[in-house]
């Protein structure tokens, strides 16, 4: 209980290998700090090992890299809300960005401290799963893996990483001229608020036809983890850009909530809610006039 | 361990628990009880102090991650006696009742208007939208802000159209 | 009171003033109760109960013990277990049942005291708690008044579950043979935390000499003075209680929660000691605003005119009495204050319930019924096809109508002068006739209107309060009284009325905040009778403060009182103020030529509580697809008599709105199923934050006024009343629903519409 904390304060990867090898489960990476300083107060933890990983300049660049988009685990909310290649190359991720927390939240909480706390309503993992999002992974032994996003998920608050290893980016390849990408969430109330029902959505959209080709849909806080969903997928693969669509992809976001969280106590709300976000998901891909669900008829 | 930051333009080194939050270093070290705690989680942003000119909940830093930073709480906001244009059009415009989310929400305004020194209302209610108040319902607060804003950029207009440029302190 | 100078003769009443301490709270200089250092001070740390209810069987604080840097820990076994209330501010009052103890053996809801932990710093005696262990039978759980009063329910207390009942029933229906539509609803609203920005703290420190000192943010010194006075059996002047800088109370700090506990821990430890409560602990440990359930029915002539009231209310104490059968039976004292009613029976029943302890909260039980009474007026306009206004108008009190439940006039009654005026600044008739849309996004707009009162004036019981005013020798005054400042500028209302009346400047006037030992008797801050009463007693202590300097300058400068008068800082003869001594120079003259001091102490005792009065209109979008509600616009409009200091008049009316927009939109202590709260604070008690606060606009009706000073009347409480019911109409209008459970959550929106309940 009073033994003292190690800080541990690695300036490159060399120096971080050896650090992780000495990671016991009582140790803590320090990204941000927002999820680590609430597990010291609330639960009491003195960490015997609190690997900083603040140093280790790489981790938080951003950058095109081999025809995709790295984005350094380190890297904050605020800097992917802002930066002009997330913005360009990965819309939905900046805007899941621009919704996490307050401004100060924002500055100071990592998207990879998001993946790796695993909440099933983390604001970046519908984006990053929506954008077939890959975490690399680094471990005391030196090696890089890499590793699809629904694969380190392993439920709430949990994921698959071992004690020794830490997801260091997020690498997705950039979407294609076509594509159109959006986040939406619902909450509480309209702005510092952990989300509801969330989504992400990257559609390839052929503006001449007015065709929707492809489709990438990820839904979150509505389960144990964020999910891609195939059926509501299938609602917009191949359709016409129109409020046809815009319906039976509403419908298709109700089923899949429903066989999600069937016997929750929030299924009532989120099964009805979930047509606003899907609306609002629509309407954000401004693939054609805005559409608006049909209420209470 | 050994931790040395900047405070308010004062460099400081303290032993400190490595588990320490930030809050608790400038509160209880340093004496700097401008700073105050309303929730302990991030959510109401009576913490909020600035670190390299940018905003943050100091209760939820270690106070390790302000290492070698340089760290702005509301007993910096004044210089040299004289109180900061936002100090001044908070207590201009009513923007102050009981004061207890008055040091956060100077330092939230302070980090906006160093970023974006024009900001439209919706701005400043979303740079604020970490920063609760009970008391006030925001808007002399928002109006305090705005205020402060344009009087820092008709001093900068005036400064730029002196021939000899003395630099208003802001 | 005299005749009252005209407004626009006024010199700094009326007028913008900042707070008086506004540039030490931005600069961060000023001392809550959290920043205060003494030397050799502890730090406590409160070990609570995670059961709702259960018998304690075992306690092994061992561990805790023997933790480096513990000095004590508390819990039944070693501390007295003498029963008292944390609500009584009197020796003798009623209404006070003593059921409550510094720990307790049985816990009676999540949140209960079990022990504390006194330690050199707050960290280690927060690891501390941890280590405490305790085992507990589990007993039943009663969540809701309504299963706690049901036949056969598990007794919580020895005498039973009904805390209290009440009945009262005053005048006869009028029936005549046009006829009558009858409109039942039932409203209820949520239990609520106060969300003062500053949490729950307490300091006090006890000597060799026996002496106990407490510093806490408290509305009432001399009302903690007497719960640990009488608990501890300290005789009254061995407690001395100072009032300390406080972060916003709006109730939450009116009765004595922290006081005795940490008097206690002070006792045994010989040292001084602070208690200070994280925010999950402040809502669900502290009090909350208790829940309520009121059925309202009214029986109106179809012409619009009310004949008859029946309201039955069901509220929920909580785990302990408190102030329960006071706030709730107050409830059945706002109606009547607010329209005539030939007929006015309400018949209430307050239960006990393991859940979170209801005390005072703002407004008192106003807000809760006016809650009930105005979403069920709105659904009579909707009967008999009737514009809300013109409904509210047929039966709003009249200016100098008498209350028939308590008896006593309600003044200079200006509420159907709000209603009009604030109807026509709103645009009323265009907006409430408007297309509201029928997508998904839908517009409507709401009135309320909302009584309250001016002080705790009874047929039954008074209100006064002693203030000390004496003169510096430069001329400068100090006010010594037992002020309570919680944050809304009550001691620069009291330093301009001062200044107002000696024709000084604000700045030279001092005020003191209350200390048990130093300043003379005031009952606290609440019941709305800080502007009205003790605003009062300062500008009747000025006043004879006033006649203090004519006689000491009659006697100085030899010329009888009649020729003198007060003017802006001196005393002047009345005749072309020929001759004149300035205030300091005229102190000086009575200390050293007349041996006298200019000093006055005088009691001003209230003779009339009048209605306080406001009405406010809300515009809503709701989004019908989330079920998400936005106030777009908002009017406010209060009867405030004069504004003393205009912008903290708005200020809290500002303030008040945002209270009120959470209450009907969002906040609510939520409790599970097993009746545990909610973990996490304001992560999950959600607040409107500045991006969800609409523009609002405040208009002030500043008629003739009653007996407050310049003819002022209370703000603080009245602005948070009408609210809600404001925001509900609008939605009601907006969909064609009748919401009536608050808070209206996207959850309650949705699925009325999904019953079909709207219409398009």
């Amino acid at each position: 209980m009073t033994t003292t904390t190690e800080v541990l304060t690695p300036t490159d990867r060399p120096g971080l290998t050896r650090m992780l090898q000495r990671l016991t489960a009582d140790s803590r990476f320090l990204a941000g700090g927002t999820d680590l300083v609430r597990s010291i107060i609330n639960e009491h933890l003195r960490p015997d090992l609190i690997l900083d990983l603040s140093a280790v300049r790489e981790l938080a660049s951003v950058g095109l890299e081999d025809g995709g988009l790295r984005i350094g685990a380190t890297a904050t909310f605020a800097r992917l809300e802002a930066d002009r290649l997330v913005r360009q190359h990965a819309r939905c991720l900046s805007d899941a960005a621009s919704m996490v927390g307050s401004r100060q939240i924002r500055n100071v909480a990592t998207v990879g401290g998001n993946v790796a706390n695993a909440s099933p309503c983390g604001d970046s993992l519908p984006a990053l799963l929506a954008l077939g999002a890959e975490a690399e992974i680094w471990d005391g032994d030196g090696r890089t893996v890499r590793k699809p996003i629904k694969d380190v998920l392993s439920g709430p608050g949990r994921t698959t990483l071992r004690s020794d290893q830490m997801i260091a980016a997020f690498v997705c390849r950039t979407l294609g001229d076509g594509a159109r990408a959006a986040f939406v969430k619902i909450g509480c109330r309209s702005t510092v608020a952990v989300a509801r029902l969330s989504m992400a959505v990257i559609v390839d959209y052929d503006s001449d036809a007015g065709l929707l080709s492809g489709a990438r849909v990820a839904l979150g806080a509505v389960g144990s983890t964020a999910f891609r969903d195939e059926l509501v997928e299938a609602a917009l693969k191949d359709q016409p850009a129109d409020v046809r669509t815009a319906q039976r992809f509403a419908e298709a976001c109700v089923e899949a909530v429903c066989r999600s969280i069937p016997g929750r106590y929030s299924l009532p709300y989120k099964q009805l809610a979930v047509r606003a976000l899907a609306y609002d998901a629509w309407n954000a891909l401004r693939v054609c006039p805005t559409c608006e669900p049909v209420c209470w008829d | 361990m050994r931790l040395s930051f900047v405070a308010n333009g004062v460099r400081r080194e303290l032993d400190i628990d490595p588990t320490a939050r930030l809050v608790d270093v400038l509160r209880l070290d340093l004496g700097l009880t401008g700073t105050k705690e309303g929730c302990g989680e991030g959510e109401c942003g009576a913490c909020t102090v600035l670190v390299d000119n940018v905003a943050v909940n100091s209760c939820l830093l270690l106070a390790v991650q302000v290492r070698g930073k340089r760290i702005l709480t509301v007993e910096g906001l004044a210089r040299d006696g004289e109180m900061d244009v936002l100090q001044q059009h908070f207590i201009g415009h009513g923007a102050v009742q009981c004061g207890f989310c008055s040091p956060g929400m100077l330092l939230s305004a302070k980090a906006l208007l160093l970023a974006n020194p024009h900001p439209s209302e919706a701005e400043i209610r979303t740079a604020l939208a970490g920063n609760l108040c009970r008391c006030t319902g925001y808007a002399a607060i928002v109006a305090a802000v705005a205020a402060a804003g344009e009087t820092m950029a008709t001093a900068r207009a005036a400064c730029a159209s002196e021939p000899s440029g003395e630099g208003a302190s802001t | 009171m005299s005749a009252r100078p005209v407004p626009g003769d006024l010199k700094v009443v009326g007028r913008d003033h900042p707070i008086a301490d506004a540039s030490v709270k931005v600069t961060g200089g000023l001392v809550y109760a959290t920043d205060m250092e003494l030397p050799n001070m502890l730090h406590a740390k409160l070990l609570l109960s995670t059961v709702p209810h259960g018998r304690i069987i075992r306690i092994d604080t061992s561990e805790a013990v023997a933790l480096p840097g513990v000095v004590a820990v508390f819990s039944h076994e070693n501390a007295p277990v003498k029963t008292y209330s944390r609500y009584r501010m009197l020796p003798g009052q009623n209404s006070c049942p003593e059921d409550e103890t510094l720990f307790a053996q049985t816990v009676r809801f999540a949140g209960d005291r079990v022990a504390a932990v006194v330690a050199v710093n707050a960290r280690i005696a927060g690891d501390a708690v941890h280590l405490i262990h305790v085992e507990y039978e589990e007993l039943p759980v009663l969540l809701t008044a309504e299963e706690s009063l049901q036949e056969g329910a598990p007794r919580l207390h020895p005498a039973g579950n009904l805390l209290h009942e009440f009945d009262e029933l005053v005048g006869e229906a009028s029936f005549s043979a046009a006829g009558a539509v009858e409109v039942t609803t039932t409203v209820t609203t949520p239990r609520v935390h106060h969300a003062a920005l500053e949490p729950h703290t307490c300091l006090a420190d006890y000597d060799e000499s026996g002496k106990l000192t407490i510093w806490s943010p408290t509305q009432s010194v001399f009302g903690a003075r007497t719960v640990v006075a009488d608990l501890f059996r300290l005789n009254y002047n061995q407690v001395r209680v100072i009032k300390v800088p406080m972060g916003g109370s709006f109730g939450g700090k009116q009765e004595f929660i922290l006081e005795p506990v940490t008097a206690f821990m002070a006792m045994r430890t010989r040292r001084p000691v602070r208690l200070v409560l994280d925010r999950e602990e402040c809502i669900f440990a502290t009090m909350v605003r208790g829940a309520t359930a009121s059925r309202v029915s009214l029986t109106v002539s179809v012409d619009g005119a009310l004949r008859s009231l029946d309201v039955d209310t069901l509220f929920d104490a909580g785990a302990y009495a408190t102030s329960s059968i006071d706030y709730a039976a107050m409830m059945a004292h706002k109606l009547t204050r607010l329209y005539r009613v030939p007929r006015y029976h309400h018949h209430g029943r307050v239960a006990y319930t393991t859940t979170p302890v209801a005390g005072g909260c703002r407004a008192y039980g106003a807000p809760e019924i006016v809650a009930a009474m105005e979403i069920a007026m709105d659904q009579v306009a909707r009967e008999l096809a009737m514009d809300p206004v013109e409904l509210r108008l047929r039966n709003l009190v009249h200016p100098l109508d008498v209350d028939p439940l308590s008896g006593m006039s309600l003044g200079d009654a200006r509420v159907r002068q709000c209603l009009t005026e604030g109807a026509k600044a709103f645009g009323w008739s265009e907006r409430f006739r408007a297309a509201r849309g029928g997508g998904r996004y839908r517009r409507g707009v709401g009135v309320a209107c909302g009584a309250h009162k001016n002080g705790i004036l009874s047929a039954d019981f008074p209100d006064f309060s002693t203030m000390t005013l004496k003169m510096n020798e430069d001329g400068s005054v100090a006010l010594i009284a037992s002020l309570h400042e919680v944050g809304c500028g009550s001691l620069t209302v009291m330093k301009l009325i001062v200044a107002e009346e000696l024709g000084i400047s604000p700045e030279t006037v001092s005020v003191t905040e209350a200390d048990s030992d130093l300043t003379p008797y005031d009952f606290g801050c609440y019941g709305s009778r800080v502007t009205y009463v003790c605003g009062a007693a300062a500008y009747s202590t000025a006043l004879a403060l006033k006649e203090r300097l004519l006689e000491a300058a009659a006697e100085v400068m030899l010329r009888p009182p009649h020729e003198l008068r007060v003017g802006d800082g001196r005393v002047e003869t009345r005749e072309g103020a020929s001759e004149s001594l300035s205030f300091g120079a005229l102190v000086m003259a009575a200390k050293t030529q007349l041996g006298e001091d200019v000093i006055v102490q005088h009691t001003h005792r209230a003779t009339s509580n009048p209605g306080a009065y406001s009405v406010q209109f809300a515009e809503v979008l709701v989004d019908c697809a989330s079920g998400l509600t936005r106030v777009t616009d908002f009017l406010a409009v209060g009867d405030v008599g004069q504004a003393i200091n205009r912008s903290m008049v708005e200020g809290q009316f500002l303030g008040a709105i945002q209270m009120g927009i959470g209450f009907a939109l969002c906040e609510e202590v939520g409790l599970d199923d097993g009746g545990r709260p909610a973990p996490g604070g304001f992560k999950n008690y959600h607040v409107v934050n500045a991006p969800d606060m609409p523009d609002v606009r405040v208009l002030l009706v500043e008629h003739d006024g009653d007996d407050g000073p310049y003819g002022a009347k209370s703000v603080g409480e009245i602005a948070t009343v009408p609210t809600a019911p404001a925001v509900v109409n609008a939605m009601n209008h907006a969909l064609g629903t009748t919401l009536t459970e608050l808070p209206v959550t996207p959850e309650r929106v949705l699925a009325a519409l999904s019953r079909g309940e709207g219409e398009a």
